[in-house]
């Protein structure tokens, strides 16, 4: 049902448009890392995008540009066709560990987002707050403090915090890499339900492979640093998808183009 | 029995010990009461002079607390808005750093000079020397906060206020209170200093002339009152700290069982 978008082309109206994005990082002993160079992408609204590459190919970097919290070294961003120069509420993020206030109680770090913007009624956001809690696994832990919650538990309360209020973009940057493999599975449902029901434009970094094609509708696979976009793969699998997809051949077929996309390190295995 | 009971138990038999050991050792060896007291000589005048010392130690107490408290106040503030400011980190800042290097104690005959005998010459003095330690430590505190907690805030927008209120504050609430450790016990050196030099009352004052009249026991008993107060301190201070830092993770907090 969604147009399939390659690098590049942009479609009419991208919610979110990064153009010719690129960051060089300046060290302490005065070297430069180009962290991103030259990257075009462009989003859809209500699209779920993943992006995989290597580690420390600068998929941290672009979503912190793109979050606002970075200043690209060249290029532009566009938010619903406006250049943006810094966060907005209309794009959310997870970061890449979680972030949370530790002396504040786990329903406390998951309401931070509507003090800080003032949204009403609290009431409302309470019974919120306490659903996303259950729905990510942590029913009965809303009164805990964070230092008595494991790591992986850490990071679904700070899912829950970026779910509380309806940013129109949500980054997540690995915000799964943390937990077994089952609790994952369950998560990546979860979140697949959400995002239908809200409706939000996801870009979701992932290192694992299955878990980006189950997600998105389509794959930006990374070059190793400097980074930039080698390709753009579309998932063209029907939704709403379930676990089954994963034995699915075409998922097969999908993930194993990525994997040779990535590099000669993925070659056949024993 | 918890480690901390435990450990109280040995802290206190070792107290003991070591007040049998001075016990018997001046009666054996017949040291002259005038040169070192006995414990129990100590315990006696501390019985037998209780009302002056009551009223001399709520005298040292008072002084001592209200400085504590104005340091307190001044050096939050102060230390925030140090914080906060570019333009005061660059002019009051230097200016108070050039402060803390001097030897404050130097200056308690000219506070005394221009605050007179009574209470408030030591309240200002000891204010003063508190004042620093909770300062720096505040201005640590908020220059340390996590730079991804605030990028957190700033992904949500959040103003200074919320800012400050939300995370920097909190975040700094463990350095305040090892800065406020140390001033409580600025605070009160400072007020005896000040009372040993100019004043009609206080501990410091009695001191003085317990030990002008060669009463070594109610010397001694003076200075032990002292002690229990600032161990009293710093007992208070560490439950302050463990009521507002439980969620830290450090210190005794963090409990195990058994
Ligand atoms: N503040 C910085 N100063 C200097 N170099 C940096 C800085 N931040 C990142 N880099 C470098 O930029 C490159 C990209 O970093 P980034 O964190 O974006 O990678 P990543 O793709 O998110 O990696 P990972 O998958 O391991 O999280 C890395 O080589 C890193 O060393
Ligand atoms: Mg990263």
């Amino acid at each position: 049902m969604r147009r399939p978008v390659e690098a590049g082309t942009a479609p009419a109206v991208p919610i979110l448009a990064l153009r010719d994005v690129s960051k060089t990082y300046r060290t302490v002993r005065g070297e430069n890392i180009v962290a991103l160079s030259q990257t075009s992408l462009a989003f859809e609204a209500g699209e779920f995008v993943a992006i995989v590459g290597p580690s420390g190919c600068g998929k941290t970097t672009l979503l912190n540009i793109t979050a606002g919290l970075l200043r690209p070294s060249g290029g532009t961003i566009l938010f619903r066709n406006a250049a943006i120069d810094g966060p907005t509420p209309e794009v959310g993020m997870v970061f890449q560990g979680p972030v949370l206030l530790p002396w504040r109680k786990v329903i406390e770090n998951v309401l931070l987002p509507i003090e800080v913007l003032g949204l009403r009624p609290a009431s409302r956001y309470r019974q919120r707050a306490a659903d996303l809690i259950g729905m990510l696994g942590l029913a009965g832990f809303a009164e805990r403090y964070p230092r008595e919650l494991s790591g992986g538990m850490q990071q679904r309360v700070s899912i829950a915090r970026a779910l509380i209020y309806d940013s129109s973009v949500l980054l997540m940057d690995e915000p799964f890499a943390a937990l077994d493999a089952m609790t994952r599975e369950e998560l990546n449902l979860e979140l697949l339900r959400i995002w239908k029901m809200t409706g939000r434009t996801i870009l979701f970094v992932t290192h694992n492979i299955p878990e980006a094609v189950l997600l998105s509708d389509r794959v930006v696979v990374m070059t190793p640093r400097p980074g930039k976009v080698s390709a753009v793969v579309p998932v063209p699998l029907p939704r709403p998808r379930s676990l089954a997809l994963l034995g699915d051949p075409a998922f097969g077929a999908i993930a194993s183009r990525i994997r040779g996309l990535l590099g000669p390190r993925s070659g056949p295995a024993a | 029995m918890s480690n901390g009971t435990v450990s109280t138990l040995y802290a206190v038999a070792t107290f003991l010990v070591v007040l049998a050991a001075w016990q018997i050792a001046v009666t054996a060896l017949h040291v002259a009461p005038y040169f070192i007291p006995s414990p129990l000589a100590i315990l006696h005048a501390l019985i037998a002079g209780r009302a002056l010392y009551a009223a001399n130690f709520l005298v040292t107490l008072e002084s001592t607390l209200i400085a504590f408290a104005v340091a307190l106040a001044a050096g939050v503030l102060l230390g925030a808005m140090v914080s906060e400011s570019r333009l005061l980190r660059r002019t009051l800042y230097p200016l108070l750093i050039a402060f803390q290097s001097m030897p404050r104690i130097a200056l308690a005959p000219v506070i005394i000079v221009w605050f007179g005998f009574g209470i408030s010459s030591k309240v200002v003095l000891g204010a003063f020397t508190a004042f620093f330690p909770i300062f720096l430590n505040t201005v640590h505190g908020m220059a340390t906060a996590d730079p991804d907690q605030l990028a957190l805030m700033r992904i949500l927008k959040a103003n200074r206020m919320q800012v400050f209120l939300k995370v920097k504050l909190p975040g700094a609430l463990p350095f305040l209170l090892a800065g406020a450790n140390i001033g409580i016990i600025f605070a009160i050196l400072a007020v005896i200093v000040g009372e040993f030099l100019g004043a009609n009352r206080g501990m410091g004052f009695l001191i003085v002339n317990q030990s002008n009249q060669m009463d070594m026991a109610g010397t001694f008993a003076s200075v032990f009152l002292l002690s229990a107060t600032g161990i009293g301190f710093h007992y208070g201070l560490g439950a302050l700290r463990r009521r507002l830092l439980f969620w830290s993770g450090t210190g005794e907090a963090g409990r195990e069982a058994g």
